[in-house]
């Protein structure tokens, strides 16, 4: 039997329960007593309302669904602060980057930087472009003006990898 | 020695001050570093969207580094420095994953397990180098000024996967900077996050997080802060004067990486640690001499 909310009638899911189990290695959300250790120490609480405890314990509810589709996932500030310190192993880091990873498979709301830096690696490796920086004094300086070497980038085979891993 | 080096996507690109003082100040410690041919993005980013790509990017710098044939490498940048390690960690212990990753690495004629030991400029300065051997090379010794230090999230945490220094009460940045004749401050604020990670997607709280460490950090009367993080270092160097309307109230404090500092003890030259870079650092307020 599964749970429902009875303020929105939205039924726990089982299955997607099972597939942000699967994407985890060596984290146990299901472990999750809710001490709030992770919370207590939140980078994004105070700025963003961001509480692990609740995401933990909607993930072991089974309401994942509501979680993947909700902007509460993306501020995360992967400061590791709940990966540290939770006595259980169960991460709320870890279970938010899995929760991403589904949003990212059911093109639910994704920032756009993600996908942006994504576009970036797979045309050069980096995800970002090589810049022109100005000094304090307006001056432009760039990897060649400063005499760093030239980027040794890497070829079409790693993109053609890449896409393949990304494929699935 | 030889030390091979990967220095991720930001430093090379964008954070040159960063890149300028690694390259400058190692050869003082004959410590001479091979960049690696062909790196590619740690996978930070890819995380969020794909955690198998992450660790197969992740394994893939590791594979290159093996390929050097040298048993160390340096990651300057701390993001990249705790991908590298925790795939390092997770392709150690899981098969499923290792047997996915040696599949595709083969695609390039490249090979795991990868042996390597992961550095960051503060353990092979702290634990390799060593703090004597710092003092000793030491020219231009710094004192009477005082520094915070910013050891940042990803260097310290998780424990569990073999850190840089102790999670909670982290000290070897503050060695670092001491052995160069200068003091440091304990502030309550050291362990907070700057924010970097939510700059793209969530900028005013980014914005509020560096600028609340910023400001905390200015009350200790101290001549600068030092990173070691390129992420960090545009929080609060490029982004100090957003951050300071962001949480309203004024900033001008220095902000250096660890080895413009160390640099300027050794009596590099100031452009040549790519000092004239750094948009906080005051040359003429301030006593760096």
């Amino acid at each position: 039997m599964s749970l429902t909310d009875l303020m929105t009638m939205v039924k726990s899911n089982k299955g997607l329960q099972k597939r942000i189990l699967s994407k985890l290695w060596n984290v146990h959300p299901d472990e999750c007593f809710q001490c709030l250790r992770c919370t207590s120490g939140c980078t994004s609480l105070k700025l963003l309302e961001l509480k692990p405890h609740e995401i933990m314990l909607l993930v072991n509810s089974g309401f994942i669904e509501e979680l993947v589709s909700s902007d509460i996932i993306w501020t995360c500030a992967s400061c590791l602060k709940c990966r540290e310190r939770c006595p259980q192993k169960a991460s709320p880091y870890d279970t938010i980057m899995a929760l991403r990873n589904l949003a990212v498979e059911r093109e639910a709301k994704v920032p756009e930087t993600y996908m942006k830096m994504l576009a970036q690696i797979l045309e050069t490796g980096l995800m970002q472009q090589v810049q022109t920086v100005t000094s304090r004094e307006m001056q432009p300086f760039n990897r060649e003006t400063l005499g760093l070497p030239k980027i040794q980038y890497p070829d079409d085979k790693f993109k053609a990898v890449f896409m393949t891993v990304l494929g699935g | 020695m030889k030390v091979a080096v990967y220095w991720g996507c930001k430093i090379p690109t964008a954070q040159y001050g960063y890149e300028m003082s690694v390259r400058q100040v190692f050869p003082y410690f004959d410590i001479e570093l091979v960049d690696l041919k062909g790196a590619s993005c740690c996978g930070g980013p890819v995380r969020s969207i794909n955690i198998p790509a992450a660790m197969y990017l992740s394994a893939r710098n590791l594979a290159l580094a093996s390929q050097t044939g040298l048993d160390d490498l340096l990651v300057p940048c701390n993001e990249c420095h705790f991908m590298l390690s925790e795939a390092k960690c997770r392709i150690g212990d899981d098969e499923e994953m290792h047997r996915k990753v040696e599949e595709l690495l083969k695609e390039e004629g490249l090979q795991y397990p990868s042996k390597v030991k992961i550095w960051h400029v503060v353990d092979l300065l702290h634990d390799k180098v060593t703090i004597d051997a710092v003092k000793t090379n030491v020219k231009k010794p710094l004192k009477g000024l005082k520094f915070a230090v910013h050891p940042g999230c990803q260097i310290i945490r998780p424990s569990e996967i073999g850190r840089v220094d102790n999670a909670e009460n982290p000290r070897k940045l503050d060695a670092l900077v001491k052995a160069l004749g200068a003091e440091t401050v304990d502030y309550s604020e050291k362990l907070d996050c700057c924010g970097a990670a939510l700059l793209n997607s969530h900028k005013d709280a980014a914005l509020s997080l560096a600028g609340s460490k910023l400001k905390a950090v200015q009350a200790c009367s101290v001549d600068g802060l030092v990173d070691t993080c390129p992420y960090c270092h545009i929080m609060y160097d490029a982004k100090q004067k957003e951050a300071a309307d962001t949480v309203g109230g004024k900033l001008s404090l220095s902000v250096l990486y660890y080895t413009q500092l160390l640099g300027l003890a050794l009596g590099i030259e100031k452009e040549k640690l790519g000092l004239h870079l750094n948009q906080s650092f005051n040359l003429e307020n301030s006593k760096f001499k």
